[in-house]
């Protein structure tokens, strides 16, 4: 009885109207999905479309539930479900403030440089770092930077896309 | 030119536009201005009810005996939250309603105003969509869209929240036609040819087939109650209806082996467990009709026809899916069949038939009946032979009364049975009863109640009293919550917790201060002679049908078991305990 539970990153075009988020978060809550990461901006002004990334998990029966479901909402145009394309990419965006007072300045920036984070402001006991990656990037970075104190950090959740043609239509 | 019309007008006008003649509604602040437009025509008839979940439930009874909308009007506020349990009812039922709630003016959302509630927060996840209107330039494209969205594909109901500043401004409204983008819901209804195919060569294969049909059936109109019929007759198969599809086709019919599910027949639960070829038809696998999901119809291949995708492979896995508008599906399905010239033998299915035969002869409804004490399926049994010609329309409240409603009347046409399936809502009955009356104001209808239930909405027979509603009330009246009673001797210990009905009511003086009759009885001798004078009878009446307070429903499959568990009557003990799993289930 006990199926496997997978990843699914799902990609829903929606009306930028208000409450869409509330339908779909309501949706997975009222029915007991889970929410992994998501993240949602509008991305087609002229339209008034945004585009919402939920990544979520379950048996093949729940993701094809939870996929009829949210087709169900009519605010919903359309919605792909990004893993289970040929190849995707997914990547998150981090910002991080970290503790340097005891570092010197140097070292902090040899460090920030070779994992690729960008720093994007400094003063005399703190810095805040920008870095993009897929999740586990993001995870590893996290770990390493674990040697300076992490004052606060904040994570966009995730936003994917599918390789090649494989896209999503308004 | 185009004139401008307040907001409020454009309301009325939209509605007029979609073809309603009638709506349910209460007055408050919040929609005085659409109340005042109301005044001032006279294409749409308002009938006021006595509380909004009851406008609700009338409209969802007007929509069910009709098929078109049932459309709602109530204040902002607590007018808007009564009508929760009426569009939460509909959406489980699958019943189209437009409700239109008056709401504070858009300045003052927010604020925690005098009669504010976030309504379209509320109702996100009890309607099929709502609205909250807050610009007039989106007024009439809103309403518009409810009722487009509230019928097509999977029916529900949508709300359209109207603020009340919204309602006195003023823009141009061209009607329907030059109303832009409401349609833009555009459910698939069309099948794909290759599962008809596929469907007919299962169909040709089965030596145990059997049709499970539900609500949706009846929800896609009469031509798919005549393609099914046909379908029916060109096979030869059995058939089995959901609480919510009696009437889809004629249970009279030789063909029809009972409702299935917790409290259906014998032959027909049986026959779903052993077939080897269930052709599921606009019904949802809901847990009342399967029982234990791990041992439902466990040798079966699985068809499932629904307009509805989520619907699919939701509890029970299926082999094969037809996506569409069942109409559509059935006629493509009975054209292949004639195209193909495929015939299908009645000997291939002789074997199952004698099987099912054998089933039927357990003769599982029948009960222990008595002379001096009126059994509650002896009053149904005498309701259902003394008006069948009268083709009555039906309605129910919830309990044992609406089990034995379903196992014991005859329904031989479609919208002609409204009960609530989904939800289960005690005090639907009486005012659905309402709804259908003011659709159909020369038909009998009959609200089959419960002496608890009925006192959920009573306040109704003052519009009953209004509008000379001729409904007849035929409260079969056990001085139990019946249903609660007969689970607390089943499942816990006999200890009856508050399921007694104390201070009931005289219910023939109760009719009577509503200047309705009264009727009572109490000796089975006497049933036929209440049930004819109550046809006779031109106004509302409350019949106090004095039933055996011990009476349980049978056969029942208890909670957490399997179709082949069944319990088939006082005498059947339960096989050991009732699993801890059973035990959790509702
Ligand atoms: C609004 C609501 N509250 C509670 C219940 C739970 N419930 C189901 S049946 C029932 C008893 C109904 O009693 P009655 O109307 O007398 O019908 P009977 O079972 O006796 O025929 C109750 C309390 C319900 N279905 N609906
Ligand atoms: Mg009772």
């Amino acid at each position: 009885m006990t199926e496997s539970h997978s990843k699914h990153i799902l990609s829903i075009m929606v009306d930028n109207e208000p409450g869409v988020l509330a339908r779909i978060v309501g949706l997975f809550s009222g029915r007991g999905y889970n929410i992994e990461s998501l993240s949602v901006s509008e991305v087609d002004s002229d339209k008034f479309l945004s585009r919402v990334t939920v990544v979520t998990s379950g048996t093949k029966n729940i993701i094809d539930q939870i996929k009829a479901q949210v087709r169900k909402l009519i605010p919903v145009h359309n919605l792909i479900d990004i893993t289970e394309l040929k190849s995707f990419i997914g990547k998150e965006l981090i910002l991080m403030k970290l503790d340097i007072k005891q570092k010197t300045v140097q070292e902090v920036h040899k460090h920030i440089e070779n994992i690729g984070a960008k720093i994007l402001f400094e003063d005399k006991t703190t810095t805040i770092i920008e870095f993009s990656g897929t999740p586990t990037e993001i995870s590893g970075l996290i770990k390493k930077m674990k040697v300076y104190n992490i004052i606060e950090l904040t994570r966009s959740g995730l936003v994917s896309m599918a390789l090649g043609k494989d896209y999503i239509r308004r | 030119m185009m004139k401008k019309l307040s907001g409020a007008r454009i309301v009325i006008e939209a509605l007029i536009q979609e073809n309603v003649k009638v709506i349910f509604g209460y007055p408050g602040g919040a929609v005085l201005p659409i109340y005042d437009e109301l005044f001032k025509q006279n294409k749409i008839r308002h009938i006021l009810v006595r509380h909004e979940q009851a406008a609700v439930h009338a409209a969802e009874g007007y929509a069910r005996s009709t098929g078109k909308v049932g459309v709602v009007l109530v204040t902002s506020g607590p007018g808007a939250t009564n009508t929760v349990t009426g569009l939460t009812d509909a959406m489980m039922d699958s019943v189209p309603v437009v409700c239109i709630s008056g709401q504070v003016p858009t300045h003052m959302i927010g604020n925690d105003a005098f009669q504010e509630a976030d309504i379209v927060g509320i109702t996100r996840p009890c309607t099929k969509h709502n609205y909250l209107v807050k610009e007039i330039s989106k007024l009439a494209e809103s309403i518009h869209s409810a009722f487009h969205i509230a019928k097509n594909g999977r029916p529900g109901p949508v709300l359209v929240d109207i603020p009340k500043d919204i309602q006195t401004f003023e823009t141009k409204y061209g009607g329907k036609k030059h109303t832009k983008s409401f349609a833009f819901y555009k459910p698939n209804t069309k099948p794909s040819r290759d599962t008809i195919f596929e469907f007919v060569n299962l169909l040709e294969k089965s030596k145990k087939p059997i049709f499970y049909v539900g609500g949706g059936v009846i929800n896609s109109g009469s031509r798919a109650s005549i393609y099914l019929k046909k379908l029916l007759k060109i096979t030869g198969f059995p058939c089995t209806q959901t609480l919510m599809g009696l009437g889809a086709t004629p249970t009279s019919d030789d063909q029809f082996i009972g409702m299935l599910g917790m409290h259906g027949t014998y032959e027909a639960n049986l026959s779903m467990n052993k077939s080897d070829l269930m052709i599921c038809i606009g019904a949802r696998f809901d847990d009342r009709i399967t029982g234990k999901v791990s041992g439902f119809s466990p040798k079966s291949k699985k068809v499932h026809l629904d307009i509805d995708a989520s619907s699919f492979n939701k509890s029970v896995n299926v082999d094969l899916l037809i996506q569409g508008d069942l109409s559509k599906i059935l006629e493509m399905t009975l054209k292949y069949i004639e195209n193909k010239r495929i015939s299908f033998s009645k000997e291939k299915i002789s074997a199952w038939w004698i099987q099912i035969n054998k089933w039927r002869a357990k003769n599982c409804l029948n009960y222990k009946n008595s002379r001096s004490i009126i059994k509650p399926q002896y009053a149904l049994q005498r309701l259902d032979f003394l008006t069948k010609h009268l083709d009555p329309f039906i309605t129910t409240e919830v309990g044992q009364h609406q089990m034995w409603a379903a196992q014991f009347l005859t329904f031989n046409k479609p919208k002609h049975w409204m009960t609530s399936g989904g939800l289960g809502t005690m005090g639907y009955g009486l005012p659905a009863a309402m709804g259908v009356q003011i659709a159909h104001p020369k038909d009998l209808v009959i609200d089959v109640a419960g002496e608890a239930s009925i006192l959920m909405n009573i306040q109704e027979m003052s519009t009953i009293k209004q509008y000379r509603l001729p409904v007849k009330i035929f409260i079969l009246n056990n001085h139990y919550m019946g249903m609660v009673r007969q689970w607390q001797e089943l499942l816990h210990g006999n200890r009856l917790s508050e399921s007694y009905m104390d201070s009931l009511p005289d219910f023939v003086k109760l009719a009577e201060s509503f200047g309705a009759t009264g009727l009572r009885v109490s000796k089975p001798g006497e049933m036929d002679d209440l049930i004819k004078e109550m046809i006779k009878i031109k106004g509302p009446v409350i019949c106090d049908v004095v039933v055996d307070p011990k009476e349980n429903c049978f056969p029942m499959i208890p909670s957490g078991s399997t179709h082949d568990q069944m319990l088939l009557g006082p005498n059947d003990k339960l096989e050991g305990e009732i699993s801890e799993e059973g035990m959790v289930l509702v």
